[in-house]
């Protein structure tokens, strides 16, 4: 612990707030949600950093890719202030190991529970009473979300006071800790590349009466063979030719279009 | 249908996209859009059958981590306003709202694709001490959001079902399969970004582990966590026991309980 806090609770409760009034509208495919974290952090992280340089350097590590269901993103921003607050701008390292680390399994644990378990078992209810022309499961439902709601503004304390708790009480053990994040987050990742990334070819070969359809070969060799082969691919060109993220992007979409037209891909 | 029920149904449209961006409290409810939008028509009843067709529709049907999935919601405004406004047709409207629900899924694309570049300009302003206007230029991604959903809603409703139909069918195949390709590959982008920020190379097995547990075997993202925690405890024991070593048992023996 290098400094004394200098964050109350109203200024925590502030967060979660702007948090809630961006969450997942700033979505891109580079920064994903980091614009919402650097909004909702900002005033905040100026009250920790009132040199601009420290500030400046803390809101750029925010600016990484940071995706994580929105309502449990909350407990790693609480988390990384605490961390931020206690140790200043030398913490910064730790912040973004912690987020990385932890966003996936946060964001397992939440879209299971906020986008497949709510909607699923509430959302069933309120169509079938809808249907009869009743609006009282849809009622059900809203109250549910409100208790949801009442949930959700105080988690980026609970992320901070137990974030601090966690701090004090691992010390130097914390670099292993957020090492061993980092272990959990690659899994999660390695789940995500063939989850999330999605590429089939529709190409046919035909020689005669044989046709030999390309997809096939490939799941033969491996499945999720062609989204392992683009996130290496990428992975080659951001990491060792340093290429700009907007030259994939562009060329993502071209390459995109093209195979349509083409029918290789579709 | 009037010139206010066209607006105050765009602006409804506006208001679902606000709340699946940022509130989040009438999220996937096409039943409550749907019964909002039969309100402001004059027919609560459609609006609730409407909703419900199409919650029943969406169930499992989630995007999650960026992935893009149909606007079931959007689809629901629609589908009820078209309906009611055609004379309780409720087929076509169903019809007309799925399809603008579909075709909103590629317009997403775009408009991520423009938070991007909304996103880089934060970081600019940043880098240049402008923290207000930092904080101002978020806005604009929210603004892009609801105007992405209020767009094809103002169209879907002034035009009509047969016009939106027929919109959806003259636009090239190509486009819309290489947007439709490209939603998928663009979320590469971003895991590539993050495993060259994270020990790639260093802890690349458990990479593969992940990898492999969800493609071969299609244990799902918590199970994966599960097994990634695992992974995590048994690399902390073993390191923290190697600094516990007897040099450090002073500040060690009072973590270790």
């Amino acid at each position: 612990m290098n400094r004394e806090p200098v964050l109350t609770k109203k200024d925590l409760r502030k967060v979660a707030y702007r948090w809630i009034s961006v969450s997942i509208a700033t979505y891109g495919y580079e920064l994903q949600l980091a614009p919402s974290v650097v909004y909702s952090l900002s005033p905040a992280l100026r009250k920790i950093y009132p040199n601009d340089e420290e500030y400046k350097k803390s809101l750029n590590n925010h600016f990484k890719y940071f995706n994580c269901m929105p309502w449990l993103a909350k407990i790693l921003l609480g988390a990384s202030l605490a961390i931020e607050d206690t140790q200043g701008i030398d913490g910064v390292d730790a912040v973004q190991d912690l987020k990385v680390g932890l966003m996936g399994p946060l964001s397992g644990i939440g879209d299971t529970i906020g986008w497949v378990m709510i909607p699923t078992i509430f959302g069933s209810i309120a169509a079938y009473m809808a249907v009869e022309g009743s609006i009282i499961g849809l009622v059900i439902w809203l109250i549910i979300n409100a208790v949801f709601w009442a949930i959700r503004v105080k988690l980026v304390e609970i992320g901070y006071y137990q974030g601090v708790k966690f701090i004090t009480k691992f010390g130097e053990k914390i670099n292993i800790f957020t090492e061993a994040a980092s272990i959990l987050g690659l899994t999660v990742v390695g789940c995500l590349v063939s989850s999330v990334v999605n590429l089939k070819t529709s190409y046919t070969f035909v020689s005669g009466d044989v046709t030999l359809a390309l997809q096939d070969q490939f799941d033969a060799i491996m499945p999720s063979l062609l989204p392992v082969a683009v996130v290496g691919l990428m992975y080659y060109l951001l990491k060792v030719k340093k290429v700009k993220m907007n030259w994939i992007i562009l060329g993502t979409l071209v390459i995109s279009i093209l195979g349509a037209a083409l029918g290789i891909f579709g | 249908m009037t010139y206010i029920q066209i607006i105050l149904i765009t602006l409804l449209s506006a208001a679902k996209a606000y709340d699946y961006q940022a509130t989040q409290v009438f999220i996937f409810n096409s039943v409550f859009w749907g019964a909002v939008s039969g309100l402001i028509m004059g027919d609560v009843t459609t609006g609730l059958y409407i909703g419900g067709t199409l919650q029943l529709m969406s169930l499992g049907v989630v995007g999650i981590g960026g992935s893009s999935a149909p606007d079931y919601p959007l689809a629901a405004i629609i589908a009820t306003t078209i309906a009611v406004s055609t004379g309780q047709q409720i087929e076509i409207g169903l019809t007309a709202g799925i399809a603008v629900g579909m075709l909103f899924v590629q317009l997403d694309i775009i408009a991520k694709l423009i938070n991007g570049q909304i996103g880089r300009s934060m970081q600019n302003a940043c880098n240049n001490n402008e923290f207000d206007k930092m904080n101002r230029i978020v806005w604009l991604s929210v603004i892009n959001m609801m105007l992405a959903s209020a767009i094809p809603t103002f169209i879907a409703v002034t035009l009509g079902s047969t016009v939106v139909s027929l919109i959806i069918e003259t636009l090239p195949a190509w486009f819309t399969v290489g947007l439709a390709v490209a939603g998928g590959l663009l979320p590469a982008v971003g895991l590539s970004m993050l495993l060259t920020y994270m020990p790639t190379a260093k802890y690349v097995s458990y990479l593969i582990i992940g990898f492999v547990l969800n493609a071969y075997i299609g244990v799902p993202i918590l199970g994966i966590a599960f097994v990634g925690i695992a992974c995590a405890i048994l690399f902390y024991h073993q390191k923290a026991d190697q600094i516990m070593s007897p040099t450090m048992a002073v500040s060690g023996g009072l973590e270790d309980e």
